[in-house]
């Protein structure tokens, strides 16, 4: 446990260290900044459309962060080789994996909680009122970077940083398109692309779980099973995407 | 040989870089033991499976066949792992770190106690001369300052068994007397240390025992002195009152100073020479056996055809 933590904290410090990092939070910022602007342009409630285009802001820069991040840390600890001189001391290729994914959750987590405070704080300017509901959607948010990062880690160790990159950015996409696209193809007669998007849909997590953006916009009520639910699905997929990560860089020879 | 530290028995790994890539045979089937307190020096030519084998007991690569134990235990257990103490070919090293925040990680993972592991840092930091430049980032250092920051996270545990590979590559001449220093300090102290180098006075100087391999294959162990104790393969010999044009004898090589004449014969020849200038009324000065070097030896194994 202990080498778990000091490489989760290793990573954790590399990435704070790193420009990288900074220009994601950067762009994320001046987003959510500038909802002030879309809130202006837009036609009805400003304050709605603060929340919704910064939440939104918010939800995109973190998977930019949790996607680049790990793709970065992974394959650059492998690459520069640093991971050799871990492995030979008394720690399980397992541990390593698990340490760089909590250190990454840690980074994505310190950010979110960042840049969803610089949207609370706007909302408060603009409406006099605090919103804690922000943070919750952000607590969402983080369990969909949870799975993220668990695959960008599984993709780390499956292929090179590029192309581990797209794939992750792939089940983003199909992540929030998979359920409308099963209700869709349900109302077709059996075929090969039903078939097709079944399997998509159950391979690929339905990121559109973790989405309670317009509920907390709306002040809709949130039924705490769907949030319950969303945990354990998190879990489930992350655990799973590690365990498939772990079972290949298990037997794997670092040259 | 009793209380073994190291034994890599049938050691076999093979490459498969890719579908269009020709397998690469890095190891066939390669065994030794190393014993306690030994300094094992580990020579072959690049390419010969020297790193190879070394990543292997460390669990950075998985052989496909073969055994290997460190200090009693399996080479994957965490227990062999903290008897062990590992420094890579080249230092890769952490250039967001500061040299002491890259051995507190180190500590960390090795599970030292934390009361005391800011004092033993400071230990193996003096032992490698970076004490005044701990605080520094890694990414600041020479490739000499990186390697020495590499020695002393392998120093760090008090290891029983010290791997290093190419300990003295990128070291200026002071560095590799240091790491010379430390190699027999702690040697002295007990711990076992096997190392691989290109720098065959360094592995004459040090090592108790070597081991040549080439192509995978263990060529030849031994201590120095026996792998070297052969007949001599030539020999030198210096006298006045003849001169080398007019020998008959082939000479390997030959030298006319003003006092004497300095020539070397193969030692199959050395009779007839001697004959020779027996009978042109040749004074002999001096005649010296020329004996294989370890380097000579290298260069004999690695040449000769596998078999």
């Amino acid at each position: 446990m202990r080498a778990i933590r000091a490489i989760a904290a290793n990573t954790f410090r590399e990435a704070i260290r790193d420009r990288i990092l900074y220009l994601f939070v950067g762009f994320a910022l001046a987003l959510v900044v500038s909802t002030k602007l879309f809130g202006m342009l837009t036609v009805g409630d400003e304050a709605k459309i603060v929340k919704d285009i910064g939440l939104a802001s918010i939800q995109f820069f973190s998977m930019l962060i949790a996607v680049m991040m790990s793709m970065l840390l992974v394959s650059r600890e492998v690459d520069s080789r640093t991971v050799f001189i871990i492995l030979a001391k008394p720690v399980r290729r397992w541990q390593f994996l698990v340490g760089k994914y909590l250190g990454l959750v840690a980074i994505v987590a310190a950010n979110l909680v960042f840049i969803t405070l610089v949207l609370a704080v706007m909302v408060l300017a603009y409406t006099g009122q605090w919103d804690p509901m922000l943070f919750f959607a952000a607590a969402m948010t983080l369990l969909e970077m949870l799975v993220l990062a668990a695959f960008a880690i599984l993709f780390a160790v499956l292929t090179r940083p590029i192309l581990g990159s797209l794939m992750t950015l792939a089940v983003f996409v199909v992540g929030h398109t998979s359920a409308e696209l099963w209700l869709l193809t349900r109302q077709l007669p059996g075929t090969l692309t039903r078939g097709l998007v079944a399997v998509v849909y159950y391979l690929i997590p339905n990121l559109e779980r973790f989405n309670f953006r317009t509920e907390v916009v709306h002040g809709l009520p949130i039924p705490p099973a769907a949030v319950g639910w969303a945990v354990v699905y998190a879990i489930a997929f992350a655990a799973v995407a590690l365990v498939l990560a772990a079972l290949r860089f298990r037997s794997k020879d670092l040259r | 040989m009793s209380d073994i530290q190291l034994s890599v028995q049938g050691l076999c790994k093979t490459f498969h870089p890719g579908l269009f890539e020709a397998d690469v045979e890095a190891l066939k089937g390669l065994s030794f033991e190393v014993g306690r307190g030994e300094i094992f020096g580990f020579l072959g030519p690049n390419g010969a499976g020297k790193t190879t084998t070394i990543k292997a007991i460390c669990e950075i690569i998985r052989p496909d066949a073969g055994t290997i134990s460190v200090c009693g235990h399996p080479h994957t257990a965490p227990e062999a792992k903290r008897r062990l103490g590992f420094m890579s070919e080249s230092p890769y090293v952490y250039r967001h770190l500061s040299g002491r925040e890259y051995l507190r990680f180190c500590g960390e993972l090795l599970g030292l106690p934390r009361t005391g592991m800011e004092e033993r840092i400071a230990v193996v930091l003096d032992e490698v001369g970076m004490a005044s430049r701990a605080d520094r980032g890694l990414g600041t250092y020479s490739k000499g300052m990186q390697q020495r920051i590499g020695l002393a996270q392998a120093l760090l545990g008090d290891p029983e068994l010290l791997i290093l590979d190419e300990p003295m590559s990128g070291l200026d001449p002071l560095g590799r007397r240091d790491v010379r220093d430390i190699i027999l300090a702690r040697a002295a102290a007990g711990a076992t240390v096997f190392f691989s180098s290109h720098i065959i006075p360094d592995v004459e100087a040090l090592c108790d025992r070597v081991a040549i391999v080439v192509d995978g294959t263990l060529r030849a162990i031994g201590a120095v002195n026996e792998l070297l104790a052969r007949d001599p393969v030539s020999y030198e010999l210096t006298f006045t009152g003849a001169d080398v044009g007019g020998l008959a004898t082939p000479l390997e090589a030959s030298h006319e100073r003003s006092d004497a004449t300095w020539v070397r014969v193969a030692t199959p020849l050395r009779d007839a020479l001697l004959a020779e200038l027996g009978g042109r009324g040749a004074l002999l000065l001096s005649l010296n056996p020329v004996r294989i070097s370890l380097e000579d030896l290298l260069v004999e194994h690695s040449e000769e055809p596998t078999s």
